[in-house]
């Protein structure tokens, strides 16, 4: 790998990392639509910073775009206090608005500045590399590289010093208000941080991805974990994977960093639903298949115990009576259920014929109380 | 009533109002410390209303509180909240010994992180609600009368003087229902003060010796024997007092027999 492409790479995993932090957050209190409002809110505010400083690298790019995040959070609050309409209309007006002056700002660019609408939809990592941050001639490595280092660890440092003041404040912050926590300005705070992670992250993967990185890797994560440590830990760590997998995948198909680290994000989550314990769909289905046959075995038993004992009983225990005319399951499906139900000990075969066994009996009557 | 210093809360003509609808009108309260009292209306009324405005959770449009002489804002130590237990997301990443342990972070302060002593608290606070064997257990996978349970020990980590709890009965199990009773007792005998919004008319006697009957405006408040009347509740209820078993309700007035047959059930 070249020293170029491992400078990406650093930038791409820590940009995913900053990412993943606030999303967790975003995705907790249920506004993770808000990344994406945010991500694209901000658009003005760094097209008139780049216009004052012709530098897509300048921190002041960070703080004007910050300032506007912050704007469209307070705006939408404000539309959804007046109850004329709903927090995810009031979003869905406040982001395009800002959204398109920041467009209009850009197709009437001032003098000789030149910032590409392209650049700042869909990131320009590949070129991050040639913008050196070489202060008194020394050369540092990337200016980006500095620039979403320092947002992802501020991130994390703010996240790790107020943990508790965090998670009271999106667990219930109705106490956190009693206590005097500042909940609503911890909101803001979240939100500040959000819009600066925004800001860095669009040079990697523009505004219009800036969301995947922050929702996949905590919702991934999220089915992973029920502890808030873990899932950041997980949501870090799923989110760096993503980014290198997708920028592996970029460089292989000489392809969009920014579309393929956004697959790379989808294609995460979409294995660790599928093979997370406990909540992924293959354990899903394993439980359901459990379920199925289990609740099989349990009819058969109230099957026999209603008629035992009954004229019928006879006729009624046959093994091809319960895929014959009352009960209607397959064969296949009546020799399984009546091979497990055997080795659990609930019956008996005698031949062609079922005996209910007195645990076979005290499972049927549980079922039949509804206790079990 | 008199006007004492010692009040535990005291509320002078507080109005609240959501956009241009009063949700509480001029109310006025004094609740000496050491009662035990519930504040009853129909929907609407103002009860959460009232809990929130005392606790500086909404910005009321007039009025005053104290708690024992003094702001909210100076004595937030002195008051311990239980929320109502839909008010929260129970599928947080979260343990019940975390939860229990969010308890003491008022006391704690900003930054400072829980360690050894916030656990042993929790632990201790598990101990008196019945759920010490639950402490690593994920909120999710709790029944609604253990998640009242965890709700009331960690306001039983705040060591509060006054307490304000919404609906803590709301939705739980006749035992948890005992249990929080005896607790809500046994903290009144410790001289704290618990202000509990309740809806069962029929417990009102048995749980409380203080009552605050709301409608939007106040109806009544003072010790139960006083201000539970049939009079007041027909005041605050209307008529969708339905009229169900009997009930031995405190003072009954002559000729108020037929509307004494009980007031259990409050239609919606």
């Amino acid at each position: 790998m070249s020293a170029a492409m491992l400078e990406i790479m650093a930038i791409a995993v820590v940009t995913a990392a900053g990412c993943a932090v606030v999303g967790t957050f975003l995705m907790l209190r249920r506004l993770a639509m808000l990344a994406d409002a945010i991500s694209h809110a901000i658009l003005p505010g760094i097209v008139v910073a780049f216009f004052l400083t012709g530098n897509l690298s300048s921190p002041w790019l960070a703080i004007a775009a910050a300032a506007t995040g912050v704007l469209t959070v307070a705006l939408v609050e404000a539309l959804t206090r007046t109850r004329r309409l709903r927090e995810d209309a009031a979003m869905g007006l406040v982001f395009p608005a800002l959204f398109s002056l920041g467009i209009v700002l850009i197709a009437r660019q001032a003098g000789n500045v030149h910032l590409d609408v392209d650049a700042v939809l869909l990131g320009e990592l590949a070129f991050a590399p040639f913008d050196r941050f070489a202060p008194g001639g020394v050369d540092l490595g990337p200016r980006h590289l500095w620039l979403m280092g320092g947002i992802s660890l501020l991130d994390l440092l703010l996240v790790l010093v107020f943990y508790k003041e965090l998670k009271l404040a999106t667990f219930d912050p109705g106490l956190a208000a009693s206590l005097g926590l500042a909940p609503v300005a911890i909101h803001y705070g979240l939100m500040t941080m959000v819009s600066l992670t925004a800001v860095g992250a669009f040079d990697a993967v523009g505004i219009v991805l800036v969301v995947a990185l922050m929702v996949g890797p905590p919702a991934a994560a999220y089915l992973l974990t029920d502890r808030l440590g873990a899932l950041l830990g997980l949501a870090v760590l799923l989110g760096t994977v993503a980014a290198a997998l997708g920028l592996a995948l970029a460089t292989w198909l000489d392809a969009s960093i920014a579309g393929c680290m956004a697959v790379g994000v989808g294609f995460v989550f979409l294995v660790v639903y599928l093979v997370a314990p406990g909540r992924g769909l293959l354990a899903e289905l394993r439980r359901r298949r459990r379920q199925r046959w289990s609740f099989a075995e349990i009819m058969l038993t109230i099957h026999l115990l209603q008629h035992a004992g009954q004229p019928e009983e006879d006729d009624e225990a046959r093994i091809d009576h319960l895929h014959g005319k009352h009960v209607g399951w397959t064969p296949d499906f009546t020799r399984t259920v009546v091979a497990g139900a055997v080795r659990r000990g609930l019956v008996v075969r005698e031949g062609e014929r079922l005996r209910l066994t007195d645990s076979g009996r005290v499972t049927a009557g549980r079922a039949l109380s509804g206790s079990a | 009533m008199t006007d004492t210093p010692a009040a535990a809360v005291e509320v002078t003509d507080l109005t609240v109002a959501y956009r241009d609808r009063p949700a509480l009108w001029d109310v006025d309260l004094e609740v000496p410390a050491g009662k035990l009292m519930a504040v009853m209306g129909p929907n609407g009324a103002g009860k959460t209303t009232l809990i929130k405005a005392i606790l500086g959770l909404v910005r009321p449009a007039a009025g005053r509180v104290r708690i024992h002489g003094r702001p909210y804002a100076e004595q937030r130590r002195l008051v311990g909240y239980v929320p109502q237990r839909g008010s929260v997301d129970w599928d947080f990443p979260t343990t019940v010994l975390d939860v229990v342990m969010m308890g003491r972070y008022g006391t704690l302060g900003w930054l400072r992180r829980p360690g050894t002593r916030e656990r042993e608290l929790a632990l201790a606070a598990l101990v008196k609600v019945g759920m010490e064997d639950f402490t690593g257990r994920q909120i999710a996978q709790l029944s609604g009368g253990q998640q009242q349970r965890v709700f009331l020990a960690r306001a039983l980590m705040q060591d509060a003087q006054v307490y304000f709890m919404d609906e803590p009965f709301q939705g739980v199990d006749a035992r948890t229902e005992r249990a929080i009773v005896d607790l809500l007792k046994e903290l009144r005998s410790l001289g704290r003060t618990v202000i509990v919004v309740h809806h069962d008319l029929q417990t009102v006697t048995e749980y409380f010796d203080w009552i605050t009957l709301l409608n939007v405006r106040r109806i009544a408040s003072g010790p139960v024997a006083e201000a539970f009347t049939a009079e007041n509740l027909r005041l605050a209820y209307g008529g969708r007092v339905e009229f169900l078993q009997r009930q031995n309700p405190a003072d009954p007035a002559p000729g108020d027999d037929e509307f004494l047959h009980g007031f259990g059930r409050i239609r919606p």
